[in-house]
């Protein structure tokens, strides 16, 4: 719990539709939300597909956790005073594997080796007791 | 796009009808004024503009607001009617972000053209500079990003822009040189704009080797933010002779909506963006019965540099890719091929939404731009966009009625 005071950067506000996309990246499992009725995948997790068959019957897939940077941006400043004083961070757009996109973080490598195309893997961010952030560093 | 939208030729007909014009404009001071409040902006823009327009506030019947990003209203338009003192037969709070200024041109023409009041007045004031707390604008940067998938890495509003000209550069091979040559451009036209916060020259040089806020983002890509009210009054050509209104009228000739995303996550290529910005073009140019080579005057949601970019192209003004070259080379300078923000636009004048784009393309469409007036503009184009290049307006504006 001491950690989650000392965490003050924004915390996702988990709804009761993306709760089974948190539990899992808890256990450090990625998944992706998926119409049972069109077979469709998409990303970000709704209670509905977003698809024209509008169905609630969503099962979710484990991702493979691999793709490519879609686009990325070197941050040098946050969206609060939480980032003050922090190196810049890399916000990036992945596109999975799977064909969904996520925006996340690069990580583990040099902010400005990151490329457009660069195949990425997920990590883990036990950012606190709670809540644990699925962030890509390159793929070695 | 040769897409063909159902309803157009009744659209058509109904502005043809209808001849709804812009007939008075007003805007406050812009800048950092830090001892007025937002409805004192909107009262002070709304006095203007009923002064331009030679006519009584009671004149007025209908009313079309935003959204105040530091006095938080739940009622917006009905809020300022009580301050200002007006019981509108009409009332309507557009909040499509920066989509809102050009849309409330269309809300005030729907709303005429099916009965509900002769004359709007559309007003839009915020002392978003002065007046804004941290949390208001941390609550303002959440709000442009998903909250739960895409918040709690850090996205910026300039991030989110920053992601969509990395990708444009990398698929067009464009450079930063180029994007910054629009915001030399902006500060050019903003010399010659009498209320606009920034004029100092601006160089290339001076946008590269300004503080890099995301990459490929420098501070000087990035647009103003400003105190300060606008306003405009929307009624018919009839209606402004009743009233005796000696304005030269801008004439509405058309108006498009077109919608890519609300979230950059849920964006599946660049071309996603161009086809949304193009369906909002296009649905208004095939109402006006123009092509994009027909535009005069392009005034252009440019909230960063990249957003002018990606417009040009969208709305067919330039080929796909090329938007870089064509402002580099200074096209879009008034006097030259394609004017774009003859007032400087948000990079460089104020920041209140696309309010003073209307504003100025019906002040040079009724030749009342002073030293920025570029003669012979008959038709201007007004585009503005909301989110993260994610909702889109464009109105059409003529000098005559729409034939």
């Amino acid at each position: 719990m001491a950690e989650e005071k000392t965490y003050k950067k924004p915390l996702p506000e988990v709804r009761p539709e993306t709760k089974p996309y948190w539990d899992a990246c808890k256990k450090h499992e990625l998944l992706i939300p998926k119409s049972k009725e069109t077979g469709e995948l998409f990303f970000y997790p709704r209670a509905m597909s977003p698809g024209d068959d509008m169905s609630e019957d969503i099962e979710w897939v484990k991702s493979g956790g691999k793709g490519k940077v879609w686009t990325f941006s070197v941050h040098h400043m946050g969206p609060s005073k939480a980032y003050k004083g922090d190196p810049p961070h890399v916000v990036a757009l992945v596109e999975m594997d799977e064909g969904v996109k996520m925006m996340t973080n690069i990580v583990d490598c040099d902010p400005h080796d990151v490329q457009i195309g660069m195949e990425v893997e997920v990590v883990f961010d036990d950012v606190t007791d709670e809540i644990t952030l699925p962030k890509f560093k390159p793929v070695k | 796009m040769a897409t063909n939208f159902p309803g157009i030729e009744e659209a058509r007909d109904i502005l043809k009808k209808n001849k709804i014009v812009v007939a008075g404009v007003g805007e406050t001071e812009q800048g950092k004024i830090p001892d007025k409040s937002s409805f004192h902006f909107l009262s002070q823009a709304s006095k203007l503009a009923i002064e331009d327009a030679g006519i009584k506030k009671s004149d007025v019947d209908g009313l079309v607001t935003a959204f105040s990003l530091v006095e938080h209203t739940f009622m917006h338009c009905t809020t300022f009617a009580d301050y200002f003192g007006m019981r509108p037969s009409f009332f309507s709070s557009v909040a499509v972000g920066g989509a809102t200024a050009v849309w409330m041109v269309a809300e005030a023409a729907m709303a005429i053209a099916s009965g509900q009041a002769e004359v709007v007045l559309c007003v839009r004031g915020d002392n978003t500079l002065s007046g804004i707390s941290s949390s208001g604008m941390v609550a303002l940067i959440r709000e442009m990003c998903h909250p739960e998938f895409e918040y709690p890495y850090g996205l910026t509003t300039p991030g989110g822009y920053a992601l969509a000209a990395q990708r444009y550069m990398h698929e067009y091979n464009a450079t930063s040189e180029q994007l910054a040559s629009v915001a030399v451009t902006m500060r050019k036209h903003a010399a010659m704009k009498e209320n606009a916060m920034s004029k100092d020259p601006l160089t290339v040089e001076d946008v590269l080797n300004s503080r890099i806020i995301a990459e490929p983002l420098h501070k000087y890509d990035c647009s103003v933010i400003s105190d300060g009210g606008a306003a405009f009054i929307i009624t018919t050509e009839k209606k402004a002779q009743e009233l005796g209104i000696q304005n030269p009228p801008a004439y509405l000739w058309g108006m498009g909506e077109g919608y890519s995303h609300q979230y950059l996550t849920s964006l599946e290529s660049l071309d996603q963006i161009y086809n949304a910005i193009n369906h909002s073009g296009t649905k208004a140019f095939q109402t006006a019965g123009i092509d994009p080579k027909d535009v005069d005057l392009a005034y252009l949601y440019d909230c960063f540099t990249i957003t002018v970019l990606l417009e040009l192209e969208g709305l067919g003004l330039v080929p796909k890719g090329q938007a870089g070259v064509f402002a580099q080379e200074g096209r879009l300078e008034i006097g030259k091929d394609l004017p774009v923000n003859t007032h400087g636009g948000l990079l460089s004048q104020a920041h209140l939404g696309a309010m003073h784009h209307v504003i100025e393309a019906a002040l040079q469409l009724r030749g009342d731009a002073g030293d920025r007036q570029v003669d012979d503009a008959e038709v201007a184009l007004v585009h503005g966009n909301g989110g993260i290049v994610s909702a889109h307006s464009s109105i059409v504006l003529g000098k005559q009625p729409l034939s």
